[in-house]
């Protein structure tokens, strides 16, 4: 791929895989026919998707009658666990899962609980790990299901499904796994296996968008209540016309990822410990939140005194999460990160790297020297050693110019000493940031202005502006407020105003300092 | 090469929707909700999507909520708002997708669920409704502004005027087989929300919509994640959105183009059909869609006849493309009075874009023919 942007998000989705688009266009093209319907159209229509049935179950190693298509893991999960606790009545049960699931079990189970079900969430180990005496020691007799993903769509941890299967199994437990990670990863085999429901995504293993797959283990029979109701495909379990074309893209996913699950794998992990010695050898504090014997394709890191918002807006060219792709649309720190003791600042400086087919060495070591130029730049904003000037960044996230120049260079980092300097620092609690400012005053006049942070760009922007409008300027001006002119000048939108009030904090505290 | 007139099951993808998907498959990719450059494209490819499909049913892209089809449309609409409990009122002749989901929820305590009766033309009956909405209150009215299986049109702006002449009581309208067909409007519909299927109307399988356009609490079917401000989890199919936005585009610049021409069609149908002895043709004197014709030959059960076409290479249905019922009577039917010894006869012809008078000539000669058949057998 020629493209512009170095791609290490593949556990956020992947692109198609090599064939699969080929596999999908016949569906696409000239092919018509509902797979419910019974003329010559739809029986074709419906033979391609039994087809990809067969390729999806041999991928984790089921009888192909016991995949139910559905939209996405999304529903999957939601479908497991509602129609699970919903079949039979709605008496009150006891669900066990982990404070690092998924938001699609997370939230699905926040609604149960509001249904009346008693839910446990079991926090990890410092590892990142739920461990199977921790579920066990949860269980009760009203205990009804246990939810957990087999591989953390953040961190790469690998819960050990196998045992905890049979462990479960032997208690009459039923066991759902969100395989949406491990699935082309992981050697699955669930006719070995005793799980009784697992969840199954396309997006991520080189199929398609829009299409995902519930197991259902047959013997013995798990019964669930259907989440759509309708024309009673599925078997009754998951109504709604079926989408040819993208259940044909993940069959061919699975088919292919079958032949080269192993090689993959292996290619990854080599990958992945490169990208990760690299990240050390340029940052030695970098804090490595995936354990090596997690999933060969995630790397979950944090940089200590850095702002994860600059951090992002220094990696324009790079396709990486901030936690989860889903809690990215909301900007909460990563709940996972947190439950692992990360302080919020700590848990937004984070970054998770995945790797897939088609990842290579050369994009890895790109991806690393660009977060490690970006974080040793960010650091040198705090330490006050003048960050080299960056042209040519793309301004992602719509700063201001105003704002966006003074990011990209800031000639007023630094430190002041000696005599006639005053100092001031101000602190945001919340999120981590702090502006720290010298002033050299001779006659009752700043002549020399350097400052030093950690924060948004908004906030490094306004130190610099503030350095540079007091430069030159008489001390009596910093009497007054300076808000509404750092907003003014820099264009800070009202919600981001909060980023460069520091400004008014280290002006007061100038004034008030005594000479 | 078969001759496809099966459009109420579901229709080929207009080349201009699969040209406007392709980038979306196999060029730059992306997950939505990233916030790195690709997902902001794909984020406003979405967002264009969301305009073009509410400007086809005089909506706004904020009341657009994607789900994976009709079928989860219907469900989340019914479901999001009956979550409380209450009393849900649906046509007698609704699509299995809203009728099974009012029937799943009879077991659910502090819930009623009644249907609406049909007159003999499968209109709903305005007196029954009237009365209906007078007995005791109700939460949510649902009735289809077009049948899939005999295309009748139901005065759904009339219905939607009863029902907000009760106080809090809802309206959904499922507008899969209207949408692309006829003109649909949801303001003049009274509609409160507004399934729309893409797979209908020359867009992808795998992506529908339900509007909103009123501030309706509704649960969501799907949770996890903020994506459909937190109503519908998971990550968006950006290709199906897409293509559905195109087609909807599609659809409302070609709409007065394509109702001529499957007017034109099955009028040409119909007279031939006219002069076949003893066929039954349903809902013949009711408003209907332009390319829908339910009809029974004598001596022929459904499937029996769907399967003789078929092998002479026409696709046609038996009803609606779904997994139940098969062997039964139409249930659309049989709410109309048809007796299930004529219900069970039923095939369903729906003509699309791509079909010609020739197709509709070739059609009349096998049924010609068939029916000489039946009538022998």
């Amino acid at each position: 791929m020629t493209a512009d942007w170095i791609a290490l998000d593949h556990a956020a989705t992947t692109p198609l895989a090599p064939g699969v688009f080929e596999a999908m266009r016949p569906w696409l093209d000239n092919a018509v026919g509902n797979p419910a319907s019974d003329h010559r159209a739809g029986r074709a229509a419906r033979a391609a998707v039994e087809a990809a049935r067969a390729a999806v179950a041999r991928l984790v190693g089921a009888p192909a009658d016991s995949l139910i298509w559905t939209s996405g893991a999304t529903e999957s999960i939601n479908l497991a666990i509602k129609g699970a606790l919903e079949f039979d009545g709605r008496a009150p049960a006891h669900v066990i899962s982990s404070r690092i699931e998924h938001r699609a079990t997370l939230d699905t189970l926040r609604w149960v609980a509001g249904q009346g079900h008693k839910v446990s969430l079991l926090s990890p180990d410092a590892r990142g790990t739920i461990s199977i005496e921790a579920v066990l020691a949860a269980l009760t007799p009203a205990t009804r299901l246990v939810s957990l993903m087999w591989v953390n769509n953040e961190l790469g941890t690998c819960t050990d499904m196998p045992a905890l299967a049979a462990a479960l199994r032997a208690r009459g437990v039923l066991l759902h796994v969100d395989a949406a990670q491990a699935a082309g990863w992981l050697p699955i085999d669930l006719e070995t296996m005793p799980i009784d429901l697992l969840s199954l995504s396309a997006h991520k293993l080189g199929g398609p968008k829009g299409i995902g797959a519930l197991y259902v283990c047959r013997r013995p029979r798990v019964r669930l209540s259907p989440l759509l109701h309708g024309g009673g495909q599925e078997q009754g379990m998951r109504s709604g016309t079926l989408a040819t074309h993208q259940i044909v893209g993940f069959g061919a996913a699975a088919t292919r990822r079958m032949a080269q699950r192993e090689a993959l794998a292996a290619d990854v992990l080599r990958l992945r410990d490169q990208l990760a010695a690299q990240l050390q050898a340029g940052i030695p504090d970098l804090l490595r939140n995936s354990p090596v014997s997690g999933s060969p394709h995630i790397l979950n890191v944090s940089v200590p005194g850095v702002d994860g918002e600059s951090l992002r807006a220094s990696l324009p060219d790079l396709l990486f999460s901030s936690g989860s792709a889903c809690s990215s649309a909301t900007r909460e720190p990563s709940f996972v990160l947190r439950a692992l003791g990360h302080d919020d600042p700590l848990a937004d400086a984070s970054l998770r790297l995945s790797l897939g087919e088609g990842s290579c060495d050369a994009e890895v070591q790109a991806g690393a020297a660009q977060i490690i130029a970006a974080a040793t730049r960010l650091r040198d904003f705090a330490a006050g050693l003048p960050p080299p000037a960056v042209t040519g960044l793309d301004n992602l996230y719509g700063y201001s110019p105003a704002v966006w120049q003074r990011f990209c260079a800031a000639d007023a980092v630094g430190s002041l000493a000696g005599e006639g300097v005053h100092a001031a620092k101000a602190t945001s609690r919340a999120d981590g940031a702090w502006l720290e400012i010298g002033v050299q005053i001779t006659q009752e006049r700043v002549v020399a202005a350097r400052y030093r942070g950690v924060g948004c760009p908004v906030t490094l922007a306004a130190g610099q502006w503030f350095a540079e409008q007091i430069t030159g300027a008489d001390v009596s001006t910093l009497q007054r407020p300076w808000l509404l002119d750092v907003r003014n000048a820099l264009e800070i939108a009202p919600e981001k105003s909060h980023c460069a009030v520091m400004v008014d904090d280290l002006a007061r505290a100038l004034w008030s300092t005594p000479p | 090469m078969p001759i496809y007139l099966d459009h109420n099951a579901t229709t080929p993808l207009a080349p201009e929707v699969l040209e406007a998907m392709l980038p979306y498959l196999h060029g730059p990719y992306a997950n939505a909700s990233s916030l790195h450059r690709l997902g902001r494209a794909s984020r406003d490819a979405i967002e264009a999507a969301r305009a073009e499909v509410a400007d086809l049913l005089g909506a706004q892209a904020s009341q657009v909520i994607w789900t994976s089809g009709g079928t989860e449309a219907n469900n989340l609409a019914i479901k999001g708002v009956m979550h409380q409990g209450g009393r849900l009122l649906y046509g007698a002749t609704e699509h299995p997708a809203v009728m099974e989901c009012a029937e799943s929820l009879m077991a659910v305590p502090r819930t009623v669920v009644e249907s609406i009766p049909v007159t003999a033309g499968g209109l709903i009956a305005l007196d029954r409704l009237h009365a209906q909405l007078a007995q005791a209150p109700v939460t949510l009215v649902s009735v289809m502004a077009a049948n899939n299986e005999t295309g009748v049109i139901q005065d759904v702006a009339a219905i939607g005027r009863a029902v907000h002449e009760i106080p809090d009581a809802l309206f959904h309208v499922d507008a899969v087989q209207a949408a692309g067909k006829l003109p649909v409007d949801v303001r003049q519909m009274g509609a409160d929300l507004l399934t729309v299927s893409s797979h209908k109307l020359y867009g992808p399988k795998g992506v529908g919509a339900l509007l909103r356009t009123a501030p309706v609490d509704l649960w969501p079917l799907h949770h996890g994640g903020a994506q459909e401000g937190g109503l519908r989890g998971g990550t968006e199919n950006v290709a199906a959105i897409v293509g559905f936005g195109v087609a909807a585009r599609l659809a409302q610049a070609r709409l007065a183009d394509r109702v001529a021409h499957l007017q034109a069609l099955r009028d040409r149908l119909e007279a031939g059909l006219a002069a076949i002895p003893g066929l039954i043709r349903f809902a013949a004197d009711s408003p209907r869609l332009p390319n829908t014709v339910q009809m029974a030959l004598p001596g022929w059960a459904g499937e029996t006849l769907l399967m003789a076409l078929d092998r002479q290479g026409f696709c046609v249905s038996s009803g609606s493309a779904c997994a139940i019922g098969h062997g039964a009577p139409s249930h659309v039917l049989v709410a109309m009075g048809v007796p299930d010894a004529v219900a069970i006869g039923a095939i369903r012809i729906s003509l699309g874009a791509e079909n010609t008078a020739e197709h509709v000539d070739r059609l009349l000669i096998a049924l010609t023919a068939l029916a000489q058949q039946g009538v022998r057998g």
